[in-house]
């Protein structure tokens, strides 16, 4: 029987030789007395016994010390497997870092790219910035003049004097047989002269803007047939209506 | 459209076309007042679908290469709430267009009014304060 362990079967031989010996030297006591011959039968095969378990344990412990080396072998293995690994490990974690640095860097070069696109796309010159800057700043549009106070007539946005000294304005008169005579009229109503150019004109005395003063106005007839729409059209509204809607079919057909 | 133009030589419709230019501009910057848009609110203007579809059509001067013609910026942001139909409702109330007139006018003098404090919070440094030196016990 073969034990699988070798130790545990060192120690068996190791039982069995105890044994042995300890028969052979009872068998030896008690033959002092009386002498017989099968004892001596027996004492030879025990002493053949103690023989063959001294060369098993011999055998068993060489076997041993053979297995102890390849156990040192497997160590030292074992060993280098451990080192390999970590080193594995530690390139692991450096592969990961890496990757996300240059996730990042992929990320904001590629946003720099779109901000560059867009760039390009929307390029204007620094000239036309600084002339449209100049143009609404100058005429304090989107700022308020230094000492404006709260009955000043100037104002962020065109008022009525403004409008109806500008272009629309000046495309409108005064209904001399009109359908719908006006109703009230305010001390300003002249025929006002056209005035070329496309900003709004400048800023006269204070009117404050009064819709019921509005006065009706009817277009010319010199082939303007375009979207102007009255800007006091008090009492022509019907009128006004039918102008805005021939005028939109005709100026803005992309949106009809 | 042709057919209504009195005249169809192309120098008249070019002409035509700086006509249209000039009268486009000048609307859609005069939207840029309360007061002429409550006005046109009240007139009923803004429920007629013609004219809803001329203030869309007016979105291009949203584009730089008609912007820049603009001396009243702000008329673009009063057109692009116009294509609100609420806004368009609201602005028959002339209580809506006074608080949009007064915070037109507030914003307009804010640089004004930054500077102003700048310059206070300024002196007021130069100056010693005057009365914090506490009694002598």
């Amino acid at each position: 029987m073969a034990s699988l362990n070798t130790q545990t079967r060192l120690f068996m031989l190791i039982d069995d030789m105890e044994m042995v010996a300890k028969e052979l030297f009872e068998l030896q006591l008690m033959n002092v007395p009386k002498s017989q011959q099968k004892d001596g039968a027996d004492s030879v095969s025990l002493m053949e016994l103690l023989i063959q378990k001294d060369s098993e344990i011999k055998s068993v412990i060489k076997l041993a010390e053979e297995q102890a080396q390849i156990q040192k072998l497997m160590d030292s293995l074992k060993l280098e497997v451990d080192k390999r690994d970590s080193e594995i490990k530690n390139l692991q974690r450096s592969l990961k870092e890496a990757e996300t640095i240059l996730a990042t860097a992929i990320y904001q070069a590629k946003q720099k790219m779109q901000a560059v696109k867009q760039a390009n796309d929307h390029s204007t010159s620094s000239e036309e910035i600084i002339k449209f800057a100049h143009r609404i700043s100058a005429s304090n549009a989107v700022a308020a003049p230094v000492m404006w106070g709260p009955g000043d007539p100037r104002r962020p946005y065109p008022t009525d004097l403004d409008m109806r000294q500008g272009f629309l304005g000046g495309m409108c008169t005064y209904p001399d047989n009109s359908r719908h005579p006006p109703q009230t009229q305010t001390s300003t109503e002249q025929h006002l002269p056209t005035m070329p150019g496309g900003a709004m004109q400048g800023i006269g005395s204070s009117l404050s803007w009064q819709p019921s003063q509005e006065v009706a106005m009817t277009l010319t007839s010199t082939g303007s047939h375009h979207s102007i729409h009255d800007l006091k059209g008090h009492n022509k509204e019907n009128e006004d209506v039918e102008l805005m809607s021939s005028d939109s079919s005709s100026s803005s057909s992309s949106d009809e | 459209m042709a057919s209504k133009m009195s005249l169809s030589s192309a120098a008249d419709a070019e002409e035509q076309l700086k006509l249209r230019f000039q009268v486009e501009l000048e609307f859609v910057q005069c939207l840029a007042n309360p007061n002429y848009l409550n006005f046109l609110a009240q007139r009923g203007y803004f429920k007629e679908q013609n004219f809803i579809n001329y203030l869309k059509y007016l979105l291009y001067w949203k584009e730089p290469k008609y912007a820049k013609y603009l001396k009243y910026p702000q008329c673009l942001h009063m057109l692009d709430l116009l294509q609100y139909e609420h806004f368009r409702k609201e602005l028959v109330s002339a209580p809506c267009a006074k608080f949009i007139d007064d915070q037109q006018l507030l914003h307009w003098q804010h640089y004004h009014r930054r500077r102003m404090k700048l310059f206070q919070e300024q002196q007021e440094k130069m100056q010693p304060p005057p009365h914090n030196k506490p009694p002598p016990s």
